[in-house]
């Protein structure tokens, strides 16, 4: 096998791993009945989308190069930038995935505080008790 | 089986299969989606444009410059989830603290020693990740989020009364916040200010000259390279972002001491 093959290879184990995480995060959303599992389902779940918006920006391999990080570590002369521009992964999904974070950490935040404002309310958690405590 | 069971379920063999279909011509991502790429790439540090940020770091350039709006409301929406907490927690949390907390609260010596020793190389990298983020991967809200990590640490080795005592209090965490987030906006506006004041044309977000628009940010500061407004938008992001992560943290480990 060649270098290209595994790296294929490698990429696609990735891939299957993260549709993998979207089902059991979906599932644990869905089914888990304790509040906090569902919201940690929940980050799990826009990890994993995250992740999968950086693995689209990802740059295809090729043979003998290495993708590197969107840093121009050398002199801005017109050589580097061509040969920077042609190595560098997507810059753009990264920076749409740092602003989808901080939006996630806020919804994250909240869920937390509902949560523990139903903690003090219900004195539970599990959803199937608070269900039957008349909503 | 219920039925809103056998849905869910049947909903998830769709959408998982509709997912598969979507990215089975992504397996290897395609060429198509680097000519959008090229642009930000090209154009980043490259002095010979007039369409630069000159940023060697691409991801902060479009965070900061590029999409700069964007950033600017996904740091609004996280103060609005950190007001929507405090007001629904409020009256939960003991805002004065108590005069005496014994000295024997916490962990032990060796433990608070060291706490005191890396505390302060916590910060430095945090200040040392958001004041490079325009030469090397970071920014505003990842140093700002390492710089939280310190008070969070102090919070549980030392007690969570023990910040509240020392002055690091939730008044003073919005207070610094809400500084954090003015700074964030009147330098999105300087330029913009400046070209009404010297009669040029000036836009909200413009980081260095454009074409039609001849006034900019300087891109050095004695030599060393600042990349224009996107510096200053890290240091404010700092502030707010380690600002905001400590408020969280009080409130959360004080209520939580108080209702059990």
């Amino acid at each position: 096998m060649d270098m290209a093959m595994v790296n294929t290879y490698l990429l696609i184990v990735a891939l299957v791993s993260l549709f993998a995480n979207t089902i059991i995060a979906i599932y644990g959303i869905f089914f888990k009945p304790h509040y906090t599992k569902k919201v940690i389902s929940l980050t799990i779940l826009s990890d994993t989308l995250n992740l999968f918006a950086v693995y689209l920006g990802f740059r295809r391999w090729v043979a003998g190069q290495n993708p590197r990080p969107p840093v121009l570590v050398s002199e801005p002369t017109r050589d580097n930038i061509i040969s920077f521009a042609q190595r560098a992964v997507d810059p753009l999904p990264q920076a749409l995935v740092l602003t989808a974070i901080v939006i996630g950490l806020a919804v994250t935040l909240f869920l937390i505080f509902l949560g523990y404002m139903l903690y003090t309310h219900y004195k539970t958690l599990d959803m199937r008790e608070i269900r039957k405590l008349r909503g | 089986m219920k039925p809103v069971n056998l849905l869910v379920i049947i909903t998830l063999i769709l959408s998982a299969s509709f997912l598969l279909t979507f990215a089975s011509s992504y397996i290897v991502p395609t060429e198509n989606l680097r000519r959008l790429a090229l642009f930000y790439l090209v154009t980043t540090y490259n002095p010979e444009t007039q369409y630069t940020a000159l940023s060697p770091e691409g991801v902060t350039a479009i965070v900061w410059d590029y999409r700069g709006l964007d950033t600017l409301f996904e740091t609004a929406v996280f103060f609005l989830a950190l007001i929507a907490a405090l007001s629904l927690v409020r009256g939960l949390y003991a805002e004065t603290p108590p005069q005496e907390v014994s000295r024997e609260a916490g962990l032990s010596t060796i433990v608070k020693t060291v706490t005191r020793i890396t505390a302060p190389m916590i910060i430095a990298v945090g200040a040392s990740v958001a004041l490079h983020g325009h030469l090397t991967p970071g920014g505003g809200f990842q140093g700002g989020s390492i710089v939280a990590v310190a008070p969070m640490v102090f919070m549980v080795i030392f007690s969570s009364l023990y910040v509240l005592r020392k002055g690091v209090t939730t008044t003073k965490m919005l207070v610094l916040r809400s500084i954090g987030l003015i700074g964030v906006g009147l330098t999105s506006i300087a330029v913009f200010m400046a070209g009404l004041i010297l009669g040029e044309l000036g836009y909200v977000f413009q980081n260095m000259p454009k074409p039609g628009a001849p006034l900019g940010m300087p891109s050095h500061v004695g030599g060393t390279l600042i990349s224009g407004t996107l510096w200053f938008f890290n240091l404010f992001e700092m502030f707010a972002v380690a600002a905001g992560f400590t408020l969280i943290f009080i409130v959360l480990l004080i209520a939580g001491k108080k209702e059990g």
